[in-house]
């Protein structure tokens, strides 16, 4: 009961952090607005003065991206980690994210060989061909996975195929990049370091409305989610269709990154790093109380990273892949020697 | 009586790839009855687990068949099979960082739903079964960082928390010390006379078995299998037919092995 109550009080300290987080996200930048004018643009009483074309088409879906990414990515770091028992998978691992770089790849660089100049015109600030060929590479390897672990039960092989066929991918890219003139690489590159202000307002709902679908979702699987910690062969003697149900848990995870990656670009380290912050603050693998967290936790870390990478003050900002990996990094390692030391 | 397990004309085997497949045991007839403690005894590489696993259906048999309940094996899905059988195995359980009482609930999984909550019923016998095997103080303590004889005895917990007339355990004394290994022993007899559960278990534990099981099935590695009470057993010579071995016998007065005068020395 004294538990349930921490947990809770946790979960509210979360949430408080992350909506002064997104509010912080709105008023600082290369120029800080206050938090009156933040609300004044919010609320559309001061329409036409640049703070609120500011606010409304460049830190609003900014920040929106920044929440709903980081939930995605967190949520679908602890299903994954769970449904293949395995501490390391992540985002990554199945190939989904490079799944979208490939998409990208496709559109960006064939610009070269073709001499259609997707490029100058074309990738712009949240360019919708962009989006949607990263969605598509990122389900193309979605359904090839799904495919997999529809005819092989053992979930580890399934991890395997997974890393392989996003070896398999990123050497496409390569010879891709290989062919290709120095301009569209390097619009390619900047995409492949991510960005949470690649999205339009109407982009940045849509995502955020999507997620927040796949989100129940995957509450929904709460306790077959704690039964599963326990592996296949007594989720099984409880009653647990496990074959299903790791198809279930792999649609929605493998939804979730590739709306995340097509929308920013893959993001580094989130999706592996947030559930073992969640599963050492609140000292459990309880999916009941791990769900919840690493949702509040994925927005307002991720969050955090725009707010660094921001570097307010400056006119200049950082991408954000630099700031989640070097705050990433150190986590995931304190996570993992605290949980080893614990064991002994 | 009526029977919890039915086992008719099993051939259980080991298989290699897809064709190649060692015949391990042919079980004509065998049976577990409501309220009945079952022990399968064995030498390693008799095939125990296996038959464990075949009868849960974690493992191919060649043919056979398997009856819950009266009701075929092929005719019950997992959920349905989760509420007459629940299961403490062998696999290890890392990672879960689960505290003892959260761990026992998970029994209650297929009574309930996968969304909602514990209801007063559900409470109650996760209650019972931490009072039964004697966790009370531990309830609040991470599984992960238990000894080996505490984990079992949660795990064991966990499964009469599932409240199935069926308990199959594998080998659920290995690894413990011997009066652990005995109390597990006495809580699951107690279980049988108190519960009317029906308990069947492999284990390397010849002495205690022979005390505490109403029935023995007996697997020998040539693929023989006998089914009996533990005293015919005794007296009939085939418990030294099958474990004697080097001057170590089974003495029958005793009930326990010996190391037979002369080879005493260990030179």
């Amino acid at each position: 009961m004294q538990m349930a109550k921490r947990t809770s009080a946790y979960i509210i300290v979360l949430t408080a952090g992350v909506l002064m987080l997104f509010l912080l996200n709105l008023s600082y930048g290369s120029v800080l607005i206050s938090w009156d004018r933040v609300l004044d643009a919010l609320l559309g009483r001061i329409a036409d003065s640049p703070d609120a074309i500011i606010i409304n088409s460049y830190r609003l879906p900014q920040a929106v991206t920044a929440t709903f990414v980081g939930m995605a990515l967190g949520l679908s770091g602890l299903l994954l980690q769970t449904l293949f028992n395995n501490p390391l998978a992540g985002p990554s691992v199945l190939g989904i994210s490079s799944g979208a770089s490939f998409g990208v790849a496709l559109v960006v660089l064939s610009g070269s060989l073709s001499g259609i100049d997707f490029m100058l015109s074309g990738f712009a600030l949240g360019n919708i061909l962009v989006v949607v060929a990263a969605l598509l590479g990122a389900l193309a390897v979605l359904l090839l996975i799904i495919f997999v672990s529809s005819k092989i039960a053992n979930i580890v092989v399934v991890l395997i195929i997974g890393i392989m066929i996003g070896y398999a991918i990123n050497a496409m890219v390569g010879v891709l990049q290989f062919f290709s003139r120095s301009l569209e690489l390097q619009a390619y590159v900047l995409w492949g370091l991510g960005s949470f202000s690649k999205t339009s307002l109407p982009q940045s709902i849509g995502l955020a409305i999507s997620v927040s679908v796949l989100v129940v979702l995957g509450f929904l699987f709460q306790n077959s989610l704690n039964v599963f910690l326990m592996g296949k062969n007594y989720a099984r003697s409880m009653g647990i269709n496990t074959k299903v149900l790791q198809l279930k848990i792999l649609v929605i995870a493998g939804l979730l990154v590739s709306l995340a990656t097509a929308f920013t670009g893959p993001i580094a380290f989130l999706g592996l790093a947030i559930p073992h912050i969640a599963r050492n603050l609140f000292n459990s693998s309880n999916h009941r109380i791990l769900l919840p967290a690493v949702v509040a936790l994925g927005a307002f870390i991720a969050l955090l990273c725009n707010f660094i990478s921001k570097l307010p003050g400056y006119d200049t900002s950082l991408p954000i892949n630099a700031v989640t990996s070097m705050i990433g990094a150190p986590i995931v390692i304190w996570a993992i020697v605290k949980r080893a030391k614990i064991k002994q | 009586m009526s029977r919890v397990l039915q086992i008719h004309d099993l051939k259980t085997a080991y298989f290699v790839g897809k064709k190649n497949q060692r015949i391990l045991h042919h079980i004509k007839n065998a049976y577990v009855e409501k309220g009945e403690f079952v022990s399968v005894l064995g030498l390693n590489g008799s095939g125990k687990t296996t038959l464990i696993r075949s009868i849960l259906g974690m493992q191919k048999v060649v043919s056979g068949q398997i009856t819950f309940d009266d009701v075929d094996f092929k005719d019950i899905n997992v959920n349905e099979l989760s509420k007459i059988v629940s299961v403490v195995l062998t696999d290890k359980i890392d990672d879960a960082f689960l505290k003892v009482s959260e761990l026992v609930s998970l029994g209650r999984f297929p009574h309930g739903s996968a969304m909602g909550s514990l209801n007063d019923n559900d409470i109650r016998k996760i209650k019972e079964a931490i009072e039964i095997m004697k966790l009370r103080s531990f309830e609040n303590r991470v599984f992960s960082q238990l000894s080996d004889g505490e984990k079992q005895r949660v795990l064991i917990a966990r499964a009469i928390a599932q409240d199935t007339p069926l308990i199959i355990l594998d080998e659920p004394a290995a690894f413990i010390d011997s009066p652990g290994k005995l109390g597990i022993m006495r809580m699951l007899r107690k279980l049988t006379y108190n519960k009317s559960k029906s308990v069947l278990l492999t284990t390397h534990d010849i002495e205690s078995a022979l005390r505490f099981s109403d029935k023995i099935w007996l697997l020998s590695p040539d693929g023989k299998f006998i089914s009996g009470e533990p005293n015919e057993m005794v007296r009939s010579g085939l418990i030294n037919e099958y474990f004697d071995k080097d001057g170590i016998v089974f003495n029958r007065e005793s009930l326990s092995f010996e190391i037979v005068s002369g080879a005493n020395n260990c030179q």
